[in-house]
């Protein structure tokens, strides 16, 4: 579903971010992206979510390289995707209904059928009671539910999540890993970076490593690990 | 297609809800639309009657066809026939030569110096001739139908008289030309304050439009609520302009007619110009589209570069 082959990328003036990686991820995984702050993690999501293009390799998202794709075919590659940011992105001007229903305003469905589909959206991450509540009285933990809720409204197979639960206490951040695993059982595609091993414990899941821009691999976890050392296996596709 | 149609419904929605929050600001744009539209739709009003008024005046043009001193009954028939066809000319009457002498001797009773003059000539002089308006006051117009009458065979000489219709017409040509200018000019000046207007609204939405590009919108999504800002502006703009512009007309008539009135005529202004307000509707809408599709390109590519 995503192939990575040789991808590199360098922003102008700055050393390489990420140095020849490859890797494949197939449809209904869960991939936790992980690496000291600054390795790559969030660069190497933007480039699956098609907002970076690789300076050289190539970037394959159902099969089509994303550099040889027009721009004006991007914004229906990236509706494949839901997207959930660290900072959650929300918009502090409209309440949590309206800024869920963004993504279906944007594919154009019916005021009826969205209305639907958010409090759905709003059910599942459980603040449906908060339909007209503005995001700023939100607690953070609230906050990136409602981001989630976004990024999920518009039934992405692929959910790409930027250290989600980066700025949430432990209890909230499990919250936050139980919903993911719960959209992962239902078919979703889960990439998840984050800089602390919390919440990974639970299952045996994929990690990709990233160390300076260099790609590790090790497929299974143990149920504790320590990141640094963790890595044990080159990744070569 | 219902996906293009819901994206325009959500579209003016949003537009018609910012509105409503920001009424004040919005009534001001369109008032300066409206204020900068009305002044060369006045301008093109007054010249318009102006050059109306002219064609009021349209009997007082008339070319004068002499016709040769040997004139048979036969060619004035003739050149009676080739008038006729002429769809140029308005009306035309013949008087013949007797006709026009026993008018010089009427109007020369009273005076003896001229009626005895004419008493010595003893043979009339004066030839057959045709007296004929055109339909239009225009003077190249009336030039070119001169000469086309003065080259009917049996016709001695044709006269304009349209010196004055000349100066009028080139005063007139000014003022279309200052009406231009003036609407370009205002034109421009829309532009830019309709483009500065959508470029602020859209600082405001920055983190929208930023958010939305993340998941999946296309340019033409964003841009879509601001080309409606603009063409709504356009056309409250233009409406109340409309508004103006008739009411400006209702105060003049209320002079114009009591001078009408005064020379006999029944001249006013038309308060209802359909082609006109169509005209300034219009020309305010594409104005509006014009300049929030400029600020709105220009925007986007900064916050996609950003």
């Amino acid at each position: 579903m995503i192939q990575f082959d040789q991808v590199s990328k360098r922003y102008p003036g700055s050393d390489q971010i990420l140095k020849n990686v490859s890797f494949n991820i197939g449809a209904g995984e869960f991939v936790y992206v992980t690496g000291h702050s600054g390795a790559g993690k969030s660069t190497l999501l933007k480039l699956i979510a098609a907002t970076e293009l690789p300076t050289s390799g190539t970037v394959l998202i159902a099969h089509q390289n994303v550099s040889k794709l027009k721009s004006s075919a991007i914004p229906f590659l990236r509706r494949r995707f839901g997207l959930i940011f660290q900072d959650h992105k929300l918009l502090y001007d409209r309440n949590c209904f309206e800024n869920v229903i963004l993504p279906l305003r944007i594919n154009g469905v019916s005021e009826q059928e969205a209305a639907k589909r958010v409090r759905a959206a709003l059910d599942k991450v459980g603040l449906l009671n908060k339909e007209k509540v503005m995001p700023i009285t939100l607690s953070g933990g609230e906050q990136q539910r409602l981001a989630i809720a976004r990024a999920v409204v518009s039934r992405p197979s692929i959910l790409l999540a930027d250290e989600p639960t980066g700025n949430l206490d432990a209890s909230y951040a499990a919250d936050i890993m139980a919903i993911f695993q719960a959209f992962n059982q239902v078919g979703v595609t889960v990439i998840m970076s984050t800089h602390d091993a919390l919440g990974m414990s639970a299952n045996q899941s994929r990690v990709l490593h990233l160390d300076h821009g260099l790609l590790t691999e090790n497929p299974f976890m143990q149920k504790t690990l320590n990141l640094e050392t963790a890595p044990t296996e080159k990744f070569s596709s | 297609m219902i996906t293009w149609l819901n994206h325009h419904l959500q579209a003016i929605k949003l537009v018609l809800s910012r509105m409503r929050s920001n009424l004040l600001s919005t009534f001001m744009i369109c008032l300066v639309v409206g204020v900068a539209m009305c002044l060369p739709s006045l301008f093109y009003l007054a010249v318009d009657n102006l050059s109306k008024l002219t064609d009021h005046m349209k009997s007082e043009t008339e070319i004068s066809l002499f016709l040769k001193l040997d004139a048979t009954a036969a060619n004035i028939a003739e050149i009676d026939a080739v008038l006729a066809k002429n769809t140029a000319i308005y009306q035309y009457h013949l008087v013949t030569k007797d006709e026009a002498w026993q008018q010089l001797q009427e109007k020369s009773k009273d005076n003896p110096n001229i009626s005895s003059a004419i008493g010595q000539l003893g043979k009339n002089p004066l030839p057959d001739a045709f007296y004929i308006q055109a339909k239009s006051a225009d003077p190249d117009t009336l030039e070119t139908l001169k000469n086309t009458l003065q080259s009917i065979p049996g016709v001695e000489q044709a006269i304009l008289n349209a010196d004055w219709a000349k100066r009028l017409a080139t005063l007139l040509g000014i003022g279309k030309k200052l009406t231009f200018f003036i609407t370009a000019l205002l034109a421009i000046v829309l532009l830019v304050i309709i483009g500065n207007t959508v470029r602020m609204q859209i600082l405001t939405q920055k983190d929208e439009i930023e958010v939305s590009y993340l998941i999946g919108a296309t340019n033409s999504f964003i841009r879509m609520p601001f080309l409606y800002a603009g063409v709504l502006y356009g056309l409250l703009g233009g409406v109340l302009s409309v508004l103006m512009v008739g009411g400006i007309i209702q105060t003049f008539n209320y002079s114009i007619m009591e001078i009408s009135r005064l020379y006999g005529s029944d001249f006013s202004l038309k308060i209802v110009n359909a082609e006109l307000y169509l005209m300034i509707i219009g020309l305010a809408i594409a104005i509006g589209w014009m300049g929030s599709y400029l600020a709105v390109t220009r925007a986007i590519s900064a916050i996609k570069i950003s």
